[in-house]
């Protein structure tokens, strides 16, 4: 299957100009830019902040009850909503002082079993988003420095540079389309993205500028190596994703786990984006770049 | 014949020897077994989220400020405070840092009264009903005294290396409120260089370390040794009590030990003397150079100073004190017994006394049994006030569950990325090495967190999988670049490709290991995981694993070429 993807895609990115190319990644980012800039003039901040963040309480209990009964049950709690998957039912509450926390805690440890509970203050909260900002600058930053120290010329190490910039803010507006909200995980999923978009990134720019044969060759190769590594991770990210969030319909035993569902379905859409931006806008820069001042558009 | 030579070079060479001795090691650090009852068993140590347990986070709430204020309006403050209002300051003579007070008052005072107070030295002088007091004090004694009454809390002042006088607040205060609070004795917080005002969050190391040690201690002496209590930024506490609910956690966090005072009377018989709720406040243990010994200074309330003076007397402890023990306990055990000095003996026949040092003696010992002491004084109160600012429980049912459902996904992960892999090159003499590569990254991954001793929790689960991922990236590019059109290359070319190739993977492992570590540095307590096992992971990767696989599928495709040849002869 991948064979064919890679054939097709390397078929459409010589029968295409750079404009052309360029065009379907850029609008796809400017897409995504109005999305983040609507959702934070809406709620304040550009990706839905959750709980982690926030603060307010998370119990997740194993219960044949249904969410309602539940909701009822703990309506003495500030709870905001209560949902169900699988065996399990997941309720979220909002802040509370410190005796009516542990008197919930006491009520749910003895009614039920498999419990999970997970509180953070707002304080914390909002210091914790403080944090997540400056780790995710902090990260760009190094990795940019990184970029720009191996390749050491403008054009190739800023594409890559915005290509990873492009893939995550991709990523965020697809979590707000999809509701997903920004957690420890997805945090952590992001900062991965910048490591697995570099990755196909580097190898593409260094086939091309350092391997010599023609341009259009070495696109080819890199992109014959690129697809496999791509489709790759994502194979290994969609198993994770199923197995973390869906495999409690097979097994009903066991339960979502939210953490690594929400890692791997970021990734996943991190890593779609990716492969628009490295192959369709990071090949048609080069291709550009490399084939000289591009007055002359390449035609296949 | 050719093989083997072949064989020999493989295993003779310098990385390869490194690798097996990795993965033996590993191995050794992962403790392996398996019994009947429990079925595969490790020494891995595992998380609160896949071993169950609950674990509490708290902030330590204070402000550290420099302050000054009016000589004049602060005494008057202080001793309006203490004595009451009938206070006529006289005069404020301010003398280098010393500053000597003269004020008149129609209380009647005496100099043990002034003593108490514990603000200096002092002469007192009464003439027609009125009562004339010189004392001697500083400015940060009244500083001290003026913000502890207005907070009702404790604050420590002390010298800063460029020797100004720092406060440490206790309870949490807001600049404006501390400001305000400074206006009223004509003061203000000190402004530093750059003209902002030297003022923070949050209280000293010592303080916050302090509090760790009384946590620490609270927990071992309730016989929970294991619990590990963690310093997470400048003002976090992080607590795991593995395989305990929420609400117990909370209740042994939060309540204080029980401490009593006993003094002994006949033989092994003791009596009450007061609880842990008559200290009023426990001081840093010092050095005393008049006899040589350590101690931990401490003060009782008014109530607390007579219970003591009248136990003494009665049990005749004020005559014969060494046969008369004071001894303390926490939480009924001994935790400190020493006789009365002979001056504090005589003293106590006449008055009651409000500071009391408990000396140690004088070796390094009785320093720590000093320090020690200085905790068990608390009772377990906390010096600060804190907050539970974040918690979380996961029993242990669920727990098993998520570590079983972990292992589940990482291993079916394994196996989509065989498929893909085996898709693309049709060859179980590269598919082979390359899951294997893989399979034996994760044994080093994890024989390093057996090794010191780091708890494998989800997020790092979900580090394993990531570095899985870009591992499979790397070999990719390995494979790809030593293969030309499906065959080995001549060996020129190979030695380009495969340095090419490894330029590629170590600038794109530089750029993931740039890109996690912010996360290690700062004070996430979850994505900590994650981060290290990725940036290991990646190391472990470049460094040893992947070489390996440069060498193995090197020999593999010789060999494979070699067949090929001899099969078409």
């Amino acid at each position: 299957m991948e064979l064919g993807l890679t054939e097709r895609l390397d078929s459409f990115v010589k029968s295409h100009s750079n404009r052309q190319l360029a065009a379907i990644p850029l609008a796809l980012f400017l897409v995504s830019v109005i999305i983040l800039g609507i959702t934070f003039a809406s709620t304040g901040s550009p990706v839905q902040l959750g709980m982690e963040f926030k603060g307010g309480t998370l119990v997740s209990v194993a219960t044949t009850q249904s969410a309602e009964s539940l909701e009822d049950q703990f309506s003495s709690y500030p709870i905001i909503d209560a949902r169900e998957t699988g065996s399990r039912v997941v309720m979220q509450f909002g802040p509370m002082s410190n005796e009516e926390q542990s008197q919930l805690a006491r009520e749910v440890t003895s009614a039920y079993t498999g419990v999970e509970i997970k509180q953070i203050g707002p304080v914390y909260g909002a210091s914790l988003q403080k944090q997540a900002v400056i780790a995710v600058l902090l990260s760009f930053i190094g990795m940019a420095a990184v970029i720009f120290l191996i390749f050491k010329t403008f054009v190739p190490s800023g594409t890559i540079v915005f290509t990873a910039m492009s893939d995550i803010l991709i990523a965020a507006a697809f979590m707000n389309v999809a509701g997903i909200e920004l957690s420890l995980g997805t945090v952590a999923a992001l900062l991965m993205l910048i490591g697995y978009s570099v990755d196909s990134n580097i190898l593409l720019t260094t086939r091309v500028l350092k391997r010599r044969g023609t341009v259009q060759e070495n696109i080819s190769n890199a992109m014959q190596t690129g697809i496999t590594m791509t489709t790759t991770t994502l194979s290994a990210l969609i198993v994770m994703y199923v197995v973390s969030t869906y495999s409690y319909v097979v097994i009903p035993s066991f339960s979502q786990i939210t953490l690594l569902s929400d890692i791997s379905i970021v990734l996943i859409f991190g890593l779609v984006a990716d492969m628009t931006n490295t192959w369709l806008l990071n090949t048609s820069i080069l291709r550009r770049y490399v084939t000289g001042s591009g007055q002359r558009r390449r035609k296949a | 014949m050719r093989e083997d030579e072949e064989q020999q070079s493989l295993f003779r060479d310098f990385r390869v020897i490194v690798f097996i001795i990795a993965i033996f090691a590993s191995i050794i650090f992962i403790q392996p077994g398996y019994s009947s009852e429990e079925g595969f068993t490790t020494g891995l140590n595992y998380g609160l989220d896949l071993e169950g347990g609950s674990w509490l986070q708290v902030k330590l709430q204070g402000a550290t400020a420099q302050l000054d204020a009016d000589a004049e309006a602060l005494s008057g403050a202080v001793l309006r405070n203490e004595i009451g209002d009938s206070i006529n300051i006289v005069n404020v003579n301010t003398d280098n840092e010393q500053l000597v007070v003269t004020f008149t008052t129609t209380e009647q005072l005496t100099t043990a009264r002034m003593d108490q107070l514990g603000l200096g030295q002092s002469t007192v002088t009464r003439e027609n009903n009125v009562t004339e007091v010189v004392f001697y004090t500083s400015k940060s004694t009244l500083i001290t005294s003026y913000l502890s009454d207005t907070l009702k809390a404790e604050v420590i002042p002390e010298r800063t290396d460029s020797g100004s006088i720092e406060y440490e607040i206790r309870t949490p205060v807001s600049q404006e409120d501390l400001e305000r609070i400074m206006s009223n004795v004509g003061g203000y917080i000190v402004r530093g260089s750059d003209g902002t005002p030297i003022y923070r969050e949050g209280v000293r190391e010592e303080t916050r370390d302090l509090t760790k040690d009384i946590l620490s201690e609270k927990l071992n002496t309730l016989g929970l040794k294991d619990i590990p209590v963690r310093v997470v930024g400048d003002d976090y506490i992080l607590i795991d009590f593995a395989g305990m609910d929420l609400a117990t956690a909370q209740d042994i966090a939060s309540k204080p030990g029980k401490f009593e005072i006993r003094i002994a009377t006949q033989g092994n018989a003791s009596r009450h003397v007061l609880y842990g709720d008559e200290i009023q406040s426990v001081g840093i243990a010092g050095y005393n150079d008049r006899d040589g010994q350590w101690y931990t200074p401490f003060t009782l309330t008014d109530a607390g100073a007579l219970a003591l003076q009248r136990a003494a007397i009665e049990t005749g402890a004020t005559t014969d004190p060494m046969s008369h023990n004071l001894i303390m306990y926490l939480d009924e055990n001994e935790v400190y017994s020493a006789p009365l000095s002979s001056s504090a003996a005589a003293t106590l026949s006449q008055y009651p006394i409000y500071s009391w040092q408990a000396s140690t003696g004088g070796d390094e010992e009785s320093r720590a049994k000093a320090e020690q002491l200085q905790i068990h004084l608390r009772a377990g109160a906390l010096p600060v006030k804190v907050e539970i600012i974040g918690s979380g429980q996961v029993d242990a049912s669920l727990g098993e569950q998520f570590r079983s459902q972990a292992i589940f996904a990482g291993l079916m992960t394994l196996l989509a990325v065989a498929a893909v892999v085996y898709r693309r090159y049709r060859k179980p003499e590269i598919l082979l090495p390359m899951i294997g590569i893989v399979v034996s990254e994760v044994i080093m991954i994890l024989g390093f967190a057996g090794a010191i001793g780091w708890q494998l929790d989800l997020p790092s689960i979900a580090g394993i999988i990531a570095v899985m991922g870009t591992g499979i990236d790397h070999l990719v590019i390995i494979t790809d670049e030593v293969l030309y059109e499906g065959k080995l290359p001549p060996r020129k070319v190979y030695l380009a490709r495969i340095t090419k190739a490894f330029a590629i993977i170590f600038a794109a492992a530089a750029t993931t290991v740039i890109a996690m570590s912010p996360l290690v540095v700062m004070g996430f307590g979850a994505l900590k995981g994650f981060a290290i096992t990725t940036i290991v992971g990646v190391l472990i990767g470049i460094l040893i694993a992947r070489p390996v696989y440069a060498k193995i599928i090197h020999s593999v495709l010789e060999a494979s070429a070699e067949k090929a040849a001899s099969k078409s002869e």
